[in-house]
């Protein structure tokens, strides 16, 4: 049995263990029986590209082996503190998005590519820290604004997503938000007027943390994670492919009733 | 025997024939691929498994009340001889027409989802024919039991032919009550039994664990894919017999009693002439099936058109022809008769579409009820109950008015004790009416569980997404149709129960014509006396004098409390199966968690989880909890009977039927109204899946689960079991009562 390296977001920790990355999104969401319920959102990890020292990974061989009755070990923790940070871009090879009863959709990188986008953006950053914010920034600009080392706050790396407006992304004093899932809906009016009103800022918080899973039928676009050095694209496929090669793992994604 | 009688048997055979010709072409079909045949087995097998129970109840209540009527009748002497076996048979063939519906529809899901595999429109004709077999068997299997037993009475029952006709229609309707008690506990328990199923389902497999509709790692979902299929296919099949025969034999008793001076011959034609309209009726919706066809990538509007293309043609061609059939029939106030029926026919038509304004997430109501999921459960709730009230209004005017009209187009517009019985008739005649094309609206309705199944089985088989979007399509078009069909089924429940009304002053007759037979006067509560032997001054009687000399006036403390009663049976009842739903539920939930919790391999679709034990809990919770409104509804006629006597009957009933029809047609659209403010808000309003809006409308659509397919339905039998039991024990409560 080989071992993998996962990195995963909720909450962040590196995990050493010997499941494929469907089955362990299947036990990381509902554990060993039916007993816990959460989504999950974890990297695979290359750990030949990590950094000299970044991590102690001398035990996992002696740690992260089979049990006596030759089931597979599920979960070695290795770190779980300031994880992201110590993880360079190059080093995550796939994302994994597993829906709260444990059905599994592995996204992989791309190059980053600048789209056509409104002037609005809302964001869900997942680590090191998950506030929910508003940008005028495209994902590319947000990353080098949130990682750029001049700023007072800053972070070196992060992960977020970006997620719809509807038609608060180019009207938000007007328009329609009555179908948008997300809580206090006025509030993130407010908050878009406020950025649209200008002043020089181009963010603003919405939520100071996540307070719920994300609708994952909501991201628009894909995961990114970026730093200083660039950004790497994790992209949803599109509704015809997720209804037709991934069908199980959609229609799990959109029953989901939200922790 | 009149030659118009003969169309009844013979419309009977022929619905039969077209019915076992549909199942035959039916079961030609494919099931699809290996998985999809083994979903569909394990939904008969579950399915089988609980009508076998039910009817192991169903049988012994049956057989003691057999026994019973064999001891007023032979022991007593205070019951018609035939009543006994009448009982048995009415029992028997709603039981019959609800199996055979339900192993129809066992057997169509599957081939459903296979025949959408091609296209919309053979997935539309396989699953509407499929339905088409249970409206069919309905109607066949009830002109076919009204057949045998007018033939069998009008040949073998020797009495006074001046009673003749009248005797031998009210005996016929105590067959009604024989099926009554089995379309209650077919209603009632596949009503608990599928509502158990569903709120387990969702509760804990798409609440707690997150898993989606129909997904085979659900340890409920087969049971909820069973429960579909005896609650609303096998449930509704007995519940829409009972109420087809229940019509007829109710407007020919009457019509024995209105032209009781007119002569035996018209008196006769009276008598068939409902079961006439019932045969064409029945003939025009084997037509009507042939009209139902829709064109690949059709719209919601596009299916409903072509329903409502075999529907409407039907309802069409039956006044067209009941006209000349009338005409044909040399009916006295021909004219009359058949305004009435048109009254009925429209009246059904207003009280579905009201269904459908105040249920169908396309209107205001319902959309409302999805916005005040904005705000939370408690105003969900608040906006349902609200709509579910409001909602009332329209069909109790529709009945209120239908009635009114079919009452004055039968009396020929005359208000008088002389044309009451006339006037009576005519609105037996509005109820025949309005389930007259009974054949082809209950395909419709019996469609929605077919293509709701045909669903769940494309979701577990992993068909492609053009596949589930046809059977989407085809499962949100019964969601509306069945809306209709439960209109029409409550509105003609009304209607026929005012009709048993004047039903049961004739059985008491019949009651006190015993007394006096046997040598002894009749003292009437008033005072009024009849000597021993006075049938004829009996017979004279009319109803208004009936009345005064029972003293069935509202002043009668008799009449009062036993409305009182009535009214609180219906909320009693309603209380006992909502109740029953919630602890059957219950069990359901903790048998899912503990599945999961005991099992391993479920949720990675490594082991198949324990199907068959979810079936046997919701079968046995429905056997047990069906017992006790069961009993509520059989021993309130007796009770009231022979405490209060014929006035505290006939306010026991006044009671029930009015606070029922009303508290039925709530719990009816106010269930519906919060199931499609769901639906709508999963369609991406509101928030969509996931949203809090979406969580308070599920906590809506689940409160309406019990009011819409448990105890709305079941009140409509409570309040036609007790008429039809009131009916049928007439003899014992004018003999034997304390006040």
């Amino acid at each position: 049995m080989t071992t993998n390296f996962y990195l995963s977001l909720i909450p962040e920790a590196l995990i050493a263990s010997m499941l494929t990355p469907e089955e362990f999104g299947l036990y990381y969401a509902i554990g060993n029986a039916k007993r816990s319920r959460g989504q999950a959102v974890f990297f695979s990890i290359d750990t030949d590209r990590l950094p000299e020292g970044a991590f102690d990974l001398s035990t996992v061989a002696e740690r992260c082996v089979p049990h006596g009755d030759g089931a597979p070990k599920r979960s070695v923790y290795i770190a779980i503190y300031r994880v992201l940070e110590r993880i360079p871009r190059e080093a995550i090879t796939a994302l994994h998005l597993a829906t709260d009863d444990g059905r599994v959709l592995t996204l992989e990188p791309t190059e980053y590519a600048p789209g056509a986008t409104g002037w609005s953006h809302l964001y869900q950053e997942f680590c090191p820290v998950s506030p929910r914010v508003v940008s005028t920034l495209d994902p590319a600009g947000f990353t080098r604004f949130i990682t750029d080392q001049e700023q007072p706050v800053h972070v070196p790396r992060i992960v977020f997503a970006e997620l719809t407006l509807g038609a608060l992304a180019q009207n938000p004093a007007a328009g329609a938000a009555d179908d948008l899932p997300y809580p206090n809906v006025g509030h993130l009016r407010d908050c878009l007027i406020e950025l649209a009103d200008g002043g020089g800022k181009p963010t603003k918080t919405v939520l100071r943390q996540m307070t719920q899973e994300v609708l994952f039928r909501t991201v628009s676009g894909g995961f990114y994670v970026g730093d200083s050095t660039g950004i790497t694209t994790f992209a949803l496929p599109t509704l015809d492919a997720l209804e037709r090669e991934h069908y199980a793992w959609w229609r799990s994604a959109q029953s989901t009733f939200g922790q | 025997m009149p030659v118009w009688f003969w169309l009844v048997p013979i419309a009977s055979v022929m619905a039969l024939g077209a019915a076992y010709y549909f199942f035959s072409v039916m079961m030609k079909e494919s099931e699809g691929t290996e998985t999809m045949a083994r979903i569909a087995l394990h939904v008969r097998n579950g399915a089988l498994a609980y009508l076998k129970q039910q009817y192991k109840i169903v049988g012994i209540v049956l057989g003691s009340l057999t026994v019973l009527f064999c001891f007023l009748a032979y022991g007593l002497h205070v019951q018609n001889p035939w009543v006994p076996f009448a009982f048995l048979t009415g029992g028997l063939f709603s039981g019959l027409a609800g199996f055979i519906g339900m192993r129809t529809a066992t057997y169509a899901s599957a081939r459903t989802a296979n025949a959408a595999r091609e296209s919309l429109n053979k997935g539309l004709g396989v699953a509407f024919r499929s339905g088409a077999v249970m409206g069919l068997t309905v109607v066949g299997l009830g002109l076919l039991d009204i057949s045998i037993w007018f033939f069998v009475l009008t040949q073998f029952y020797d009495i006074d032919e001046a009673q003749h006709v009248v005797v031998i229609t009210t005996t016929m309707l105590t067959f009604g009550m024989g099926a009554a008690v089995q379309s209650l506990f077919a209603r009632v328990g596949g009503g608990i039994f599928t509502k158990a199923a569903d709120v387990g389902a969702d509760l804990v497999g798409k609440i707690e664990a997150g898993i989606p509709e129909d997904d085979p790692r659900n340890p409920a979902t087969i049971a909820d894919n069973v429960g579909d299929n005896v609650g609303d296919v096998a449930g509704m099949g007995a519940d829409l017999y009972e109420s087809y025969v229940g019509v007829i034999l109710a407007s020919a008793a009457l019509g024995a009693a209105a032209y009781y001076s007119s002569g035996t011959d018209v008196q006769i034609l009276a008598v068939i002439a409902p079961m006439v309209i019932g045969a064409i009726g029945a003939l025009l919706s084997i037509v009507g099936v042939f009209f139902v066809r829709t064109k690949e990538g059709a719209t919601q509007k596009d299916l409903l058109g072509s329903l409502g293309r075999g529907v409407n043609g039907a309802a069409v061609l039956i006044a067209v022809l009941s006209l000349g059939v009338l005409w044909l029939m040399d009916m006295p106030n021909m004219w009359g008769l058949w305004l009435a029926l048109m009254i009925g026919l429209l009246t059904g038509i207003a009280i579905g579409q009201a269904a459908e304004y105040f249920t169908s997430e396309s209107y205001k109501p319902t959309k409302t009820i999805a916005a005040a999921s904005k705000t939370g459960p408690a105003t969900v709730i608040i906006a349902g109950v609200g709509s579910g009230m409001l909602s009332v209004a329209v069909p109790v005017i529709a009945v209120v008015l239908g009635t009114t009209l079919a009452y004055y187009f039968g009396s020929g517009f005359v208000y008088s004790t002389d044309t009451m019985n006339l006037g009576l008739y005519g609105i037996g005649m509005a109820a025949v009416g309005m389930l007259s094309t009974l054949g082809i609206t209950l395909a419709t309705d019996a469609y929605g569980p077919i293509a709701d199944n045909a669903g769940g089985n494309a979701e577990m088989a992993g068909l492609p997404p053009e596949v589930r979007q046809r059977t989407d399509a085809l499962d949100s078009l019964g969601n509306t149709t069945a809306a209709t069909g439960k209109g029409f089924a409550i509105g003609s429940a009304a209607l026929t129960g005012m009709a048993l009304l004047a039903s049961y002053i004739e059985e008491v007759k019949i009651g006190i014509s015993h007394v006096l037979e046997r040598g002894s006067d009749f003292v009437f509560p008033d005072g009024t006396t009849l000597a021993a032997g006075a049938i004829d001054e009996l017979q004279s009687l009319d109803l208004m004098q009936m009345m005064t000399y029972f003293e069935v006036v509202l002043i009668n403390p008799k009449v009062i409390v036993s409305m009182f009663t009535g009214a609180m049976l219906a909320f009693a009842f309603s209380g006992i199966t909502m109740n029953a739903v919630g602890r059957a539920a219950g069990q359901m939930v903790d048998e899912v968690r503990r599945q999961f919790r005991e099992i391993p391999g479920i949720m990675s679709g490594e082991t198949d989880p324990d199907y068959a034990r979810c079936v046997h809990i919701s079968t046995k919770a429905a056997q047990r909890e069906m017992m006790m409104p069961a009993i509520l509804a059989l021993a309130a006629p007796v009770i009231v009977g022979l405490i209060f006597g014929v006035p505290g009957v006939l306010g026991l009933l006044i009671g029930a039927m009015v606070a029922g029809f009303s508290l039925s047609m709530f719990q009816a659209n106010a269930g519906g109204a919060w199931d499609n403010a769901k639906k709508y808000i999963e369609q991406g309003n509101h928030g969509g899946k996931g949203s809090e809006a979406h969580k308070a409308a599920v906590i809506g659509d689940t409160v309406g689960d019990p009011f819409k397919d448990t105890s709305g339905p079941g009140l409509n039998i409570l309040v036609k079991l007790m008429s039809m039991e009131s009916i049928v024990i007439a003899g014992v409560t004018v003999a034997v009562h304390l006040v």
